[in-house]
């Protein structure tokens, strides 16, 4: 019975991500990369709204790695593959494993049994609605001077660029990086005299 | 044109899932949800960034960089959030913000 559940769950997913791109395909007469790109936002946006509706925290970050999954997807669509590559190794790789975790050690059984959602869940949901159309309406609104296609950039280049102009920032990143680690493990660790 | 030649498919999707990131920062009870939400909004301004960096000529190439520098500096948001609620955990045995009262009595 829990079986036929989970494939009914599986096909309403493969459905939410297979149809938009049928509909660019053959409604909006589209070409493959079109309904790629449909594909994965579709995909981005369900995940999305997944990880901040579901009730099981456990589900909500594995939705989160599906998420970012989207967005590399959508990265290599724009030509920045190293940014994809970094994306895949960084987020899903480290950022998720460390939610993971922490997910882990916080949750008690009584905290998820309670409300997910604090009581203002519905102006939280009227704001983003705001935020969302005025993002769109700005876009819309806009002449960026943007060329008509995608510009693929050599990962040669980003190197140059990352170890020549970008060079003091890069540094300071590693510098930033090492502070977040040791505050991290500061933080984190269990006092002495309080454990005994 | 197709919607994947266009700037503006790019930047109104990073605009929506930077609103399910607020949604879920400005609504969840759960403090690990509201760092999943952050992770969101980061993420949605990074595909912002790289959309930049596609599309407009003299962005080129230092949209990418933007974007990993974004990523690095999320990592170390994570690293000590993480640790934050990990620490308050430990104190309060609960992991939902409303219950996080201390300063308020």
């Amino acid at each position: 019975m829990r079986a036929w559940l989970y494939l009914a769950a599986a096909a309403i997913a493969g459905g939410i991500v297979t149809t938009p791109a049928l509909v660019v395909l053959i409604l909006l007469k589209g070409t493959f990369e079109d309904a790629l790109v449909a594909s994965l936002a579709t995909l981005l946006l369900a995940a999305g709204i997944a990880v901040v509706t579901m009730r099981d925290i456990i589900r909500c970050g594995l939705a989160m790695i599906v998420c970012f999954l989207a967005l590399a997807g959508l990265y290599v669509t724009l030509g920045a593959a190293l940014v994809a590559a970094a994306q895949v190794i960084v987020y899903i790789g480290a950022i998720s494993v460390l939610i993971l975790f922490a997910i882990m050690l916080t949750q008690d059984k009584v905290g998820s049994n309670r409300l997910t959602f604090q009581t203002q869940a519905a102006p939280a949901a009227i704001a983003a609605i705001i935020v969302a159309v005025l993002v769109a309406v700005a876009v819309a609104g806009t002449n960026w001077g943007a060329a008509s296609a995608a510009v693929r950039i050599a990962t040669n280049d980003l190197a140059h660029l990352l170890f020549d102009r970008y060079v003091l920032a890069f540094e300071a990143v590693s510098v930033l990086l090492l502070a977040a680690v040791i505050g991290g493990v500061f933080l984190a660790k269990r006092e002495k005299d309080a454990t005994g | 044109m197709g919607i994947a030649e266009q700037l503006n498919t790019y930047l109104t999707l990073s605009g929506a899932l930077f609103a399910v990131g607020t949604f879920g920062f400005l609504a969840r009870r759960n403090a690990i949800s509201m760092l999943m939400s952050i992770e969101l909004m980061l993420n949605a301004v990074n595909l912002a960034i790289v959309a930049f960096g596609a599309f407009i000529p003299d962005l080129q190439g230092d949209g990418a960089v933007i974007a990993l520098m974004v990523m690095a500096v999320a990592a170390a948001e994570a690293t000590v959030g993480l640790a934050i609620v990990i620490a308050i955990f430990r104190n309060r045995k609960t992991p939902l913000v409303d219950e996080y009262d201390a300063m308020r009595r």
